[in-house]
């Protein structure tokens, strides 16, 4: 077992902190080399055998880079391939990911239209770089199937985000009749995997944004201790390190949070969903207070804060509005309160 | 046994004893602060003998050497079951064991700590009307003496913010032996008896209508010389002990209280037909969710002291945590109480349970100004944990 800390020092040499959202492809092709892609797989399905701390602990270092390798989808493309018990080629598929193929998940269900035919036309919006995949797993009208890029009927089509270190696609289908011998699982069944998967998303989000909130603050942290206004470095004045203060205890306790939860194999959907809504929350809070305690250059392109804010503001939406998931923790706790 | 089977039979014993002897009725018995007084004493000597009173304390003492994760299932039971806080014992149990047992002689601890367990309740004597944040600052002057053949320090001044100091036994008092070079370096730790002749207490009208705190005015007060905790003039760093304590275990035990009174605001949501209402809803899921952040680095502030990794700060970001979610807890309390919540409530001390909104996010103010105020602890983030640079020392008027 490799311990936590070899581990996340192994990401912060691959990934470091000084280079954010480093080049796509290159970080995929490290991203697979490194085995992450397979890091909750047991070793004899060559995974690295290890646990939720170990893979919450990569995502940290992924958002604290602001990584632009999509592992979050591609992970759980490989846990729904590999949880299907009537895929044939399941092996097949999984050893094309383990080999750097990437087949992300799309978890939601879209509406699409079926023709008499039983060919299906419509737009599954919201896919994470698509250019870069072979397949995509989609919540069809029958359930969770393989969709391969290549099939007719099959296209992608980029639409351009405000976060420029995510690229986001559309998965355009135009009379695509779905492969049986693609399907994942019925419909019923591919609801339980979404539920299943669902926290894997939250808590792997939740550690992008802390690890990204973290990186934000470190960085406001250094340019209060070197700008100068009034002959002094204005990290001197409280009304700036008070406000560094309470980012500081926010991001803290929110990754102690994080990391109890990472460990707790008892927290329910809900208690992920709201961990990942405190975070995000967490993450906005501190890069909106970074653009300020940055001034003028905050609001600038080449400064990096904005490239934190983009991505804070997109990870509050994934997976669920923040309305949502605290609406659910309200009236979860509400009836375990009864 | 697994430790979770472990601890689901704690919770278990615990449970069925609180429901056979927590009081129930203690809010209508405890109208005038006399009988406060009088309930507060008689719950602490029934937890005492139940073996629940000082589960932090080490194995030898009776109902001591618990675990933290047991510490916890305590701690939320007695918040389900709603038994009153331990306000009257609370520094007794905490802050002056902790000084005790950390720093005081042999022959102190045997004296003062079993008298802690029959009931002898203690205050804080520090703070002084020029020394709050800037406690170093702080005047009362001791001056040692020979008087009738005994060595003792004579001691004239002025405490303030004194928790109860008005039912107390005994007092930790700081006080300036020295002017000497740095402020702190004339500070000097004593263990003092409040019947002691010249001592005076005069309790402070706080706007929730109770007098929690005291001034404690001191008019040459002798105090033996093997009352010192500590040697002369290292009283700043016997001081961080007691203060310590403060910002660890009763956070500890205060989150997972607060956690423990969720059901509070559940049963107001009820109460006031907003089961459905998805703004109070949503108001509520992000409490709990807040308050569990606050219990998880309780946590990890405790595991990382066992484990002697504590960084400085630390223990201000659980303070912060703790003081801004028990503000938000009975904010929201407040609100959802609506008018009920208006009207003056008979007894008004403590936090988290008095049952009345108004009086709990009144109390609330203590955590955010008692203990090093949320400025002063924003400061300790900022300037020792974040490395932002210091205020310039000096001061000149324009």
């Amino acid at each position: 077992m490799i311990e936590l800390r070899e581990l996340t020092d192994a990401a912060q040499k691959a990934f470091p902190a000084d280079t954010l959202s480093p080049g796509r492809d290159a970080s995929w092709e490290l991203v697979a080399e490194m085995g992450w892609l397979m890091i909750r797989l047991p070793e004899e399905l060559d995974g690295l055998g290890l646990g939720r701390e170990a893979s919450t602990a990569i995502h940290y270092e992924m958002g604290r880079v602001l990584s632009s390798a999509p592992l979050i989808p591609a992970q759980l493309g490989l846990q729904t391939i590999l949880a299907s018990e009537t895929l044939a080629s399941r092996g097949e598929w999984a050893e094309r990911i383990a080999g750097g193929e990437y087949v992300p998940l799309h978890m939601l269900p879209t509406k699409l239209e079926t023709g008499s035919d039983g060919a299906l036309s419509g737009t599954v919006s919201g896919v994470f770089e698509a250019d870069m995949a072979s397949a995509v797993v989609a919540f069809l009208p029958g359930g969770y199937q393989i969709v391969p890029l290549d099939a007719t009927g099959v296209s992608v089509s980029e639409r351009a985000i405000w976060d420029p270190s995510r690229r986001l696609f559309d998965l355009v289908l135009d009379g695509y009749t779905p492969d049986p011998a693609l399907a994942i699982a019925d419909r019923d069944r591919s609801i339980a995997l979404h539920d299943a998967l669902a926290p894997e998303a939250h808590l792997a989000l939740a550690a992008d944004c802390l690890g990204g909130a973290a990186a934000a603050l470190d960085m406001s942290v250094e340019y209060m201790k070197m700008r100068k206004q009034f002959e002094r470095p204005i990290g001197m004045f409280q009304a700036l390190k008070h406000r560094a203060a309470d980012c500081k205890i926010r991001v803290v306790s929110s990754e102690a949070m994080l990391w109890g939860r990472a460990r707790d194999e008892t927290v329910s959907y809900v208690q992920m969903g709201a961990l990942k809504t405190h975070a995000a929350e967490c993450f906005q809070w501190v890069t909106e207070e970074a653009i300020q305690f940055h001034g003028g250059i905050g609001l600038t392109e080449e400064h990096q804060c904005h490239l934190f804010m983009k991505r804070a503001m997109l990870n509050l939406q994934l997976c669920g509005a923040p309305d949502l998931w605290k609406e659910r923790a309200g009236r979860a706790a509400l009836a375990a309160l009864a | 046994m697994r430790e979770e089977d472990t601890l689901d039979a704690l919770r278990t014993e615990v449970r069925g004893w609180m429901e056979k002897n927590a009081p129930k009725d203690w809010r209508d018995a405890s109208r005038t602060q006399d009988d406060f007084v009088a309930t507060q004493r008689s719950w602490f000597a029934k937890l005492v003998e139940g073996g629940y009173a000082i589960p932090h304390w080490p194995a030898d003492w009776p109902g001591g050497g618990r675990s933290l994760a047991e510490q916890k299932v305590i701690y939320e039971e007695l918040a389900r079951i709603d038994a009153p806080r331990l306000l009257l014992s609370f520094v007794s149990t905490y802050h002056a064991f902790a000084t005790l047992h950390e720093c005081a002689s042999a022959e102190q601890k045997a004296k003062y700590l079993p008298r802690i367990l029959k009931g002898e309740t203690w205050c804080q004597g520090f703070s002084e009307p020029g020394a709050g944040s800037d406690l170093a600052a702080l005047k009362t002057k001791a001056v040692r003496e020979t008087r009738d053949g005994r060595e003792v320090y004579v001691v004239n001044g002025q405490k303030v913010w004194s928790t109860m100091a008005q039912f107390a036994d005994m007092c930790l008092l700081l006080v300036r032996t020295s002017n000497d070079g740095p402020k702190q370096a004339g500070i000097t730790y004593l263990l003092m008896d409040m019947k002691t002749p010249g001592v005076s207490v005069s309790p402070i009208n706080q706007i929730q209508g109770d007098e929690e705190f005291a001034e404690i005015f001191l008019d040459n007060v002798a105090i033996p010389v093997e009352q010192r905790v500590g040697e002369e003039g290292k009283g700043w760093a016997v001081a961080q002990a007691t203060l310590a304590s403060e910002r660890g275990l009763t956070l500890m035990e205060l989150s997972y209280r607060m956690r423990g009174a969720l059901w509070r605001v559940a049963e107001l949501i009820r109460k006031n037909g907003y089961e459905n209402d998805a703004g109070v809803l949503r108001d509520f899921g992000g409490l709990v969710t807040q308050v569990d952040a606050v219990c998880a680095i309780a946590d990890q502030f405790l595991d990382n002291r066992i484990k002697g990794i504590e960084r400085v700060g630390d223990a201000s970001i659980v303070k912060n945590a703790y003081s801004r979610a028990l503000r938000a807890y009975s904010l929201l309390g407040l609100r959802l109480g609506g008018m009920d919540e208006q009207y003056l409530a008979p007894i008004t001390f403590g936090d988290l349970n008095t049952g009345n909104w108004m009086a709990d996010f009144m109390n609330s103010y203590a955590w955010t100004i008692a203990g090093g105020s949320e400025e002063v602890q924003r400061n300790i983030i900022a300037e020792r944990m974040l490395e932002l640079p210091r205020e310039p020392k000096t001061w000149v008027l324009a």
